[in-house]
């Protein structure tokens, strides 16, 4: 298969690649993940807080996404997520720390407190974490 | 008639004050060049939501998309009681005329809307205030956000767009409106008042052509759930850009205000020193015209 995936993550905040040529996209979509090759029927998909994997030649590279969408198009993929992060940035003490954040605030769980926010936060540690660990594995 | 002292610590205390101005307008225009990055790297995701939603929403036609919750974004609803507001203004002062012209403008707002109770959402710690001190209306302020700029993040947005679309859940609601100011250049920012919700039919008909993209595409977890999940993240999107937008226009206001206030001063300072050169000028001519027309007594 000669051609390629034309790959584009967009946030609100930062254009993190803009059709870069990969030849597999791995995205974490709302039923499960989901393997993404050249040649791929159209689609468009939510996506929930997961990890989304590239691979071009030999370079692999792993984000974090946290909610958000994905179209794929032709040989264009476009994964629109409310944030992203570039998974050899995330810290992984920094991770963990979020983590029991998030979990405490959800043991306390205050009468005012909004408990959306709260397991939101939670999944992105969660998400986090999972990353920090993939990393080291794969170092 | 000052003397010379008076005058001496007017200058000083006029250069302390353009040292201030002056480094409040260094600081908006380090500032302003982040504001600006942020709104353009905001750009590119903002359109191509924009698209996504045109794109679904023209499919959305014949779905059954007219008993689903996302359908009311989009429902006009003559005769409601009560009129939402969202003002975004500054949290400080020292900007010029950026936070009177918003408030102006909400005020025109008010009189406008003044037999309906007002629900206000501000944003920006001068619309609160202004908020608060209004009486002889009947308007509760549904939510607050202070303290957010210059560090206005998506984060904020999204808090923003739930708060939004929590209030236009009400059935009595009538409409949302946004005051806020736009961006235009770094000497001129403009107000701009639009209606935020109900969501306009004509994200639809402008994409019309785009329709035939995507009847060949898949859906998951379905067109329906889709498109409700779309819609407000397409709020809060849209919110971001105006906080963006408003974080700029204020810096850029600030650095305009501060830029007068320093010119000011110096013109202030130069006029004076003139007059204090000008002073002990005289005075010293003065005290030699004593000594000479007394010594010319003595000897004379």
């Amino acid at each position: 298969m000669p051609n390629k995936l034309l790959l584009t993550i967009l946030t609100p905040e930062k254009a993190f690649i803009t059709d870069k040529e990969v030849d597999f996209v791995s995205i974490p979509a709302f039923e499960g993940e989901m393997g993404i090759l050249p040649g791929h029927i159209s689609f468009v998909v939510q996506l929930k807080e997961g990890v989304l994997r590239y691979k071009d030649g030999h370079k692999k590279e792993i984000f974090a996404v946290l909610s958000g969408f994905a179209e794929v198009c032709g040989d264009k993929v476009l994964i629109l997520a409310e944030e992203a992060e570039l998974a050899k940035e995330i810290d992984e003490e920094r991770a963990r720390q979020a983590y029991q954040k998030a979990k405490d605030a959800l043991a306390m769980r205050g009468k005012d407190m909004d408990l959306d926010a709260a397991q939101a936060a939670l999944r992105r540690a969660v998400v986090r974490l999972k990353i920090a660990e993939f990393k080291k594995r794969y170092k | 008639m000052a003397s010379l002292r008076d005058i001496r610590k007017h200058i000083k205390s006029v250069k302390s004050i353009k040292q201030i101005t002056y480094a409040m307008k260094m600081v908006a225009a380090a500032r302003i060049r982040r504001a600006q990055n942020s709104i353009l790297s905001s750009r590119p995701f903002a359109v191509k939501m924009e698209e996504l939603i045109a794109d679904l929403r023209g499919d959305m036609e014949s779905e059954n998309f007219k008993t689903s919750p996302a359908r009311s974004l989009f429902d006009e609803r003559p005769g409601a009681l009560s009129a939402g507001l969202v003002l975004v203004t500054a949290d400080k002062g020292l900007c010029g005329s950026f936070n009177s012209n918003l408030l102006k403008a909400a005020a025109g707002w008010l009189r406008e809307n003044r037999a309906k109770k007002i629900r206000v959402i501000c944003v920006g710690r001068k619309s609160r205030d202004f908020m608060r001190r209004l009486k002889g209306l009947d308007l509760e302020i549904a939510y607050e956000m202070v303290g957010i700029f210059p560090k206005a993040g998506y984060v904020h947005a999204d808090l923003l767009a739930g708060n939004v679309l929590r209030l236009f859940e009400r059935p009595d609601l009538g409409s949302v409106t946004l005051i806020y100011n736009e961006f235009k250049s770094m000497l001129a920012q403009r107000i701009v008042r639009t209606d935020l919700l109900p969501l306009k039919q004509r994200i639809n008909q402008e994409r019309r052509s785009a329709e035939h993209k995507f009847r060949d595409f898949s859906f998951e977890p379905g067109k329906r759930r889709l498109l409700e999940t779309l819609l407000p993240r397409h709020i809060s999107a849209q919110l971001y850009r105006v906080l963006l937008e408003s974080q700029a226009a204020e810096l850029a206001a600030r650095m305009n205000a501060m830029e007068a206030a320093s010119k000011n001063a110096s013109e202030l300072i130069d006029g004076l020193t003139l007059r204090l050169n000008k002073m002990r000028q005289t005075m010293i001519t003065t005290e030699l015209n004593e000594i000479v027309s007394g010594a010319e007594a003595l000897g004379g």
